[in-house]
């Protein structure tokens, strides 16, 4: 009976836990449930969210055109240096890694090698290696290095153009210019690829690989002309370089009936290929006596300077350059005639202040025009008295000088300037010859476009179309006014004004033979006043009777010989107009009297009989001196090709073998063009006046350089390049 | 004891129990499925064979099967006859083991030479039930209920082995090779008041051994938060959960886990719940559930209805050994307990210990034909009322 008992005990003691056995997994299939069911969502997502590696598939960088689609910018493909840290750790090679990558990347070994440490998957440590260099890394074939692929940006033109095709950053994000401001359309959509990685972060065999295809940038095609922006360049730097221009230099071509920019300038530019190296090495220099942190903030100070589009952002005083605005506003307005006189005694007495001409023994008594030619300012304080405050506030309004222009690139600036409200007497006097108020040079050239073009405003801009990868144009600028500031008649008149300026008046330093240049000067003193420190200027159009060019030469603080804008800017126009207007078609129109003294092209003479080539010299209005006792020419000197003035020597050899005669170059300093050719033909020498198409000038103009050099010994019949200016105060 | 033997004998054997085994084969193959599904990602990543793991499993399984087979058709008295000595072997093993054993992930466990090794305390294990049934069913009822000459000498071999199995770092070993001896002790008869008791003395004096090592407190912290410490010791709780999450109710299908692929570490041997519940789903997690309860009521079932006492906790034993593994197990991958080594019986990839599980299954089934439903055909369960 107890065994019995027993035994039923044990029975129910076996039941007893196979009913807590059941209660457990009972409870433990809840738990299962509640974790799939419940929070089954949220531990899926996150699960998937460390198996799914999404890699980003960067889109091509659209292209940078100019305006006939030559390559500006360009992105090519290039590699990314990676390193796997946990492949390093267990290969054992950080140091020789890092060693090796820090050695041929360029970059510091301690930061190759903390990465080397890192708990992380992969570490970046250059971006945008080209493909030799990231060849010369595989032929290593260390283990942990990884090659991914990456894209760089490319300048073909280096420093050309900088400021305005801009640069992109680390990530080939636009960071200036027209990459910056075509930001957008330029590095299009990045792709990506989400795939399943297993915990290493290799693929999963199998499944779930999404694709989204890179939508590559569109291209941008600029309004600028490369062979343009490179006479630009190449006279801007000359000029920056003659004149010793500390604050640097600024020019604008554009086309004044549209607005389009041809040529956008700034001097000193940077390479935009190492757009964060400082390669100015006064300004290095000047930095190295900062350390550190300091160094550091100069540093990007001085990159922010570099980086500045002086045409665009910087603001001036435009002096007298901007008297044909106030020429044209009271033209316009009826408040001048062209037959008003005035009287210039070299000073003018306005509200308490004497206000000096720049000839201070004065013009004497002048009408409109020639207070334009002379840049006479008490006969412009005149004028913009004339006009009233209400009437130049209006014009001043008028031509956008008060307002942004709508220009394309980024950072445009708007000067300080008086409004009606506040413009006193005073005010009005001095801002009628261009003094008291800031503006852009792009304003003012824009302006000044407006007074050439037949009155009309026009919105300047650079990018002019924007074209898809497909080719689809996506963007097409079309030229906008803005408003019609003067009249037709009016600028038609002004243009005749602006061009006896160059012609007869203080810009004769712009004029280029055959092309009718119009334009005006400008110095202003810096602020402070009495700084000594000044900007000279020169805007001008061409031709001047159906504008196709304006151009504006802007240099800030020249601390050589000369600083007046008729001096040492005018001249950089006249080139840059010439040089343009010949590549644009332009023909040049010579008058009777520049006919005259057209040069003559040498001959080719060598293999000639001696009287053949005696009769050819003569014919063509040049002479000759023949050395050598021979029939035929065996040499000549100058060289075929080269055009000569009238009645320059032509060195015949007769003998092979003659030693060529020699002669000393005289120093022409301060001749004028005649005595010059007559001192170089009197030494065996023949005279060119410098520059192309500066085939005459008159005998105001002296002679301020020449090549070769005085003192130098040279072939006797060679050509010596003089450079003349006219002596101009304004 | 002849007297014991003579009445065995006279019992007549029947079929085994087909319901088991038929439930046993379904466990085994499933496993197998699994095994093959969870590890051939590792396999193929760490052993360049997708097939390394079920390879090994299929020869583990064929040794399974021929062992089971003996421990079937075996005469059911010797294995009792020599529980004893058997016992005592395995004990031995399990103090060599600190000496002369092999490491494995760390943890010195296994004996043996070149591929074959086993772990002495997973034969132990069925060793002590085999001997605890067989000296229950021993002793009288009265003796049971003393301390000195009942309880005391039977715990104190337990506590003998859950301290052996302790003395090798085997922690999870010891607490299942404990709790499942109690439960036999309470089962077999013993005063409950008393094994409460010096249980809990027991239970006292192994809970400092549990945090001996610093890496137990740190599971323990894992165990509460184990996203807190996902770079480290919660990294495999929270992958495991996130495969349990990924599943929802049907899963992702099977062989579609995604966990496996190398962020559940042991995902075709501790972890393989968690593959199974993101393939399979709840419904997967659901089947196994019912097959371990159909497993453990076939058992009871036996247990209760076998006439001999020690055959009778012999079943009961081995079945809360399975059943407490399968719930620990499952504790520890869905983070309900602190996370410790324990294999899911007949479903982990397991070698060695397959072959101990199918062995003691072995002795189940031969079990199973003395069982009372062939009341008939046998007569032992009357002469013993």
């Amino acid at each position: 009976m107890r065994k019995k008992v027993k035994k039923a005990n044990t029975k129910k003691r076996i039941l007893a836990f196979y009913g807590i056995f059941l209660f457990f997994i009972f409870l433990l299939l809840c738990r299962t449930a509640y974790l799939q069911i419940i929070k089954g969502p949220w531990l899926k997502e996150q699960a998937e969210e460390q198996q799914m590696r999404d890699s980003v598939v960067s889109p091509r960088r659209g292209t940078i055109y100019d305006r006939n689609h030559k390559v500006l910018a360009q992105s090519a493909s290039a590699e990314m240096v990676c390193i796997v840290p946990v492949e390093i750790k267990e290969a054992g090679n950080a140091e020789e890694v890092a060693g090796k990558l820090s050695e041929i990347l360029d970059v510091d070994y301690d930061t190759v090698y903390a990465k080397t440490q890192k708990n992380s998957y992969y570490e970046i440590v250059k971006k945008k290696v080209e493909k030799d260099v990231a060849d010369q890394i595989r032929g290593l074939n260390l283990v942990g290095i990884r090659l991914d692929e990456d894209t760089k940006r490319y300048y073909p033109g280096g420093s050309f153009a900088s400021h305005v095709i801009g640069f992109t950053g680390a990530d080939n994000q636009g960071l200036s210019g027209v990459e910056l401001a075509c930001d957008a359309e330029l590095k299009g959509i990045s792709g990506r690829i989400k795939s399943a990685k297993n915990a290493n972060g290799t693929d999963m065999p199998y499944e779930s690989e999404q694709y989204l295809d890179a939508t590559d940038g569109c291209d941008v095609i600029l309004s600028i002309d490369e062979v343009i922006q490179h006479f630009v360049e190449n006279h801007l730097e000359t000029a920056r370089i003659n004149n010793e221009i500390a604050g640097g230099a600024a020019a604008i071509v554009m086309n004044p009936k549209t607005g389009e920019i041809l040529a956008m300038s700034t001097k000193p530019d940077f390479d935009l290929n190492s757009p964060f190296k400082l390669t100015d090495e006064s300004v290095l220099k000047e930095l190295e006596e900062y350390k550190d942190d300091e160094y550091d903030e100069k540093y990007s100070e001085e990159l922010n300077k570099m980086w500045r589009n002086k045409a665009v952002v910087d603001t001036y005083e435009p002096g007298s350059t901007f008297k044909a605005v106030t020429a044209s506003a009271a033209l316009e307005e009826g408040t001048s005639k062209l037959t008003d006189t005035f009287y210039c005694s070299g000073v003018k007495h306005v509200s308490d202040w004497d206000i000096k001409c720049h000839k201070t023994s004065g013009h004497g008594s002048e009408d409109f025009v020639h207070a334009v030619y002379n840049s006479c300012n008490p006969a412009f304080i005149e004028i913009g008295m004339g006009l009233g405050v209400k009437n130049f506030t209006k014009y001043f309004e008028a031509f956008g000088l008060t307002e942004k222009t709508g220009f394309d690139l980024p950072g445009e600036a708007v000067g300080s300037s008086y409004n009606a409200q506040n413009m006193k007497p005073i005010d009005l006097a001095t801002s009628s010859f261009g003094q008291g108020f800031t503006i852009t040079p792009l304003q003012m050239i824009n302006a000044m476009s407006a007074v050439a073009n037949g009155g009309y405003l026009m919105r300047p801009y650079v990018i002019k179309q924007v074209v898809d990868s497909n080719g689809n144009v996506v963007k097409n600028v079309e030229p906008t006014v803005i408003r019609q500031v003067i009249s037709e008649e009016t600028s038609k008149t002004m243009r005749g004004i602006l061009e006896g300026v160059v012609s007869q008046g203080g810009g004769k330093n712009a004029y280029v033979s055959g092309y009718r240049i119009a334009g005006k000067t400008g110095t202003s003193e810096k602020l402070p006043r009495g700084s000594n420190q000044y900007i000279a200027s020169f805007v001008g159009f061409a031709p001047a009777d159906d504008p196709k060019i304006a151009v504006l030469v802007l240099l800030d603080n020249p601390t050589g010989a000369e600083y007046y804008g008729g001096m040492i800017a005018a001249p950089v126009v006249g080139s840059i107009i010439e040089d343009t207007l010949r590549y644009l078609g332009v023909e040049p129109q010579y008058s009777e009297d520049e006919k005259q003294s057209s040069d003559i092209n040498m001959p080719e003479l060598r293999g000639k009989s001696l009287e053949e080539a005696q009769k050819i010299i003569t014919d063509s209005g040049l002479k000759y001196h023949v050395v050598g006792e021979g029939g035929s020419i065996v040499d000549q000197t100058p060289k075929p090709g080269i055009s000569l003035k009238n009645g320059s020597v032509v060195v015949l050899y007769t003998t092979e073998g003659v030693p060529m005669q020699t002669v000393t170059v005289p120093d022409l300093t301060g001749l004028s063009a005649a005595d010059c050719n007559v001192v170089l033909n009197g030494s065996g020498l023949n005279f060119k006046i410098a520059g192309p198409g500066k085939s005459d000038v008159a005998n105001n103009a002296h002679a301020v350089k020449q090549e070769p050099a005085a003192g130098t010994e040279v072939e006797e019949g060679s050509i010596v390049y003089v450079e003349f200016r006219y002596a101009s105060v304004e | 004891m002849a007297k014991v033997r003579k009445k065995t004998r006279r019992m007549k054997r029947g079929g085994i129990d087909m319901a088991l085994f038929c439930t046993l084969m379904i466990m085994l193959a499933f496993g197998l499925i699994m095994v093959f599904s969870a590890s051939s990602p590792s396999a193929y990543y760490n052993n360049g064979d997708q097939f390394y793991y079920i390879k090994k499993q299929l020869i583990w399984m064929l040794l399974g099967f021929v062992a089971m087979y003996f421990f079937a058709v075996i005469d059911i008295n010797i294995i009792k006859k020599y529980a004893g000595p058997f016992c005592a072997v395995t004990l031995v093993l399990m103090l060599l083991v600190p000496i002369i054993g092999v490491s494995s992930n760390g943890a010195k466990r296994w004996l043996g030479v070149g591929p074959i090794t086993f772990q002495p305390s997973e034969i132990a294990k069925f060793a002590l039930i085999l001997y605890l049934s067989k000296r229950l069913a021993q002793m009288s009822p009265k003796r049971l209920q003393t301390f000195k000459e009942g309880i005391f000498p039977l715990l104190f071999i337990v506590i003998l082995f859950a301290g052996a199995m302790i003395l090798q770092d085997h922690l999870s070993a010891a607490i299942v090779t404990f709790v499942t001896m109690m439960i036999l002790l309470v089962a077999g008869g013993v005063n409950i008041a008393q094994l409460g008791f010096v249980g809990i003395t027991g239970i006292a004096c192994l809970v400092p051994f549990a945090f001996l090592k610093a890496y137990r407190l740190k599971r323990l912290m894992a165990f509460v938060n184990p996203f807190a410490y996902v770079k480290d010791i919660g990294w495999q709780i929270v992958q495991g959960l996130y495969a349990i999450g990924s599943g929802g109710l049907f899963g992702r299908g099977l062989g579609q886990s995604r966990q496996k692929f190398l962020y559940v570490p042991e995902a075709h041997n501790d972890y393989i719940y968690a593959i199974l519940c993101e393939e399979l789903g709840f419904i997967g997690a659901l089947i196994v559930a019912v097959l371990f309860v159909v497993f453990l009521t076939r058992c009871v079932k036996l247990a209760l209805a076998t006439p001999d006492k020690f055959m009778s906790l012999t079943v009961f034993g081995i079945s809360t050994l399975i059943t407490l593994q399968y719930v620990i197990n499952i504790g520890v991958v869905t983070s309900s307990l602190p996370n410790t080594g324990m294999q899911l019986p007949f479903f982990s990839a397991g070698g060695s210990s397959l072959v101990f599980l199918m062995s003691a299954m072995g002795i189940v089934f031969n079990i199973s034909r003395y069982s009372k439903k062939e009341k008939g055909l046998t007569s032992g369960d009357k002469d013993a009322a």
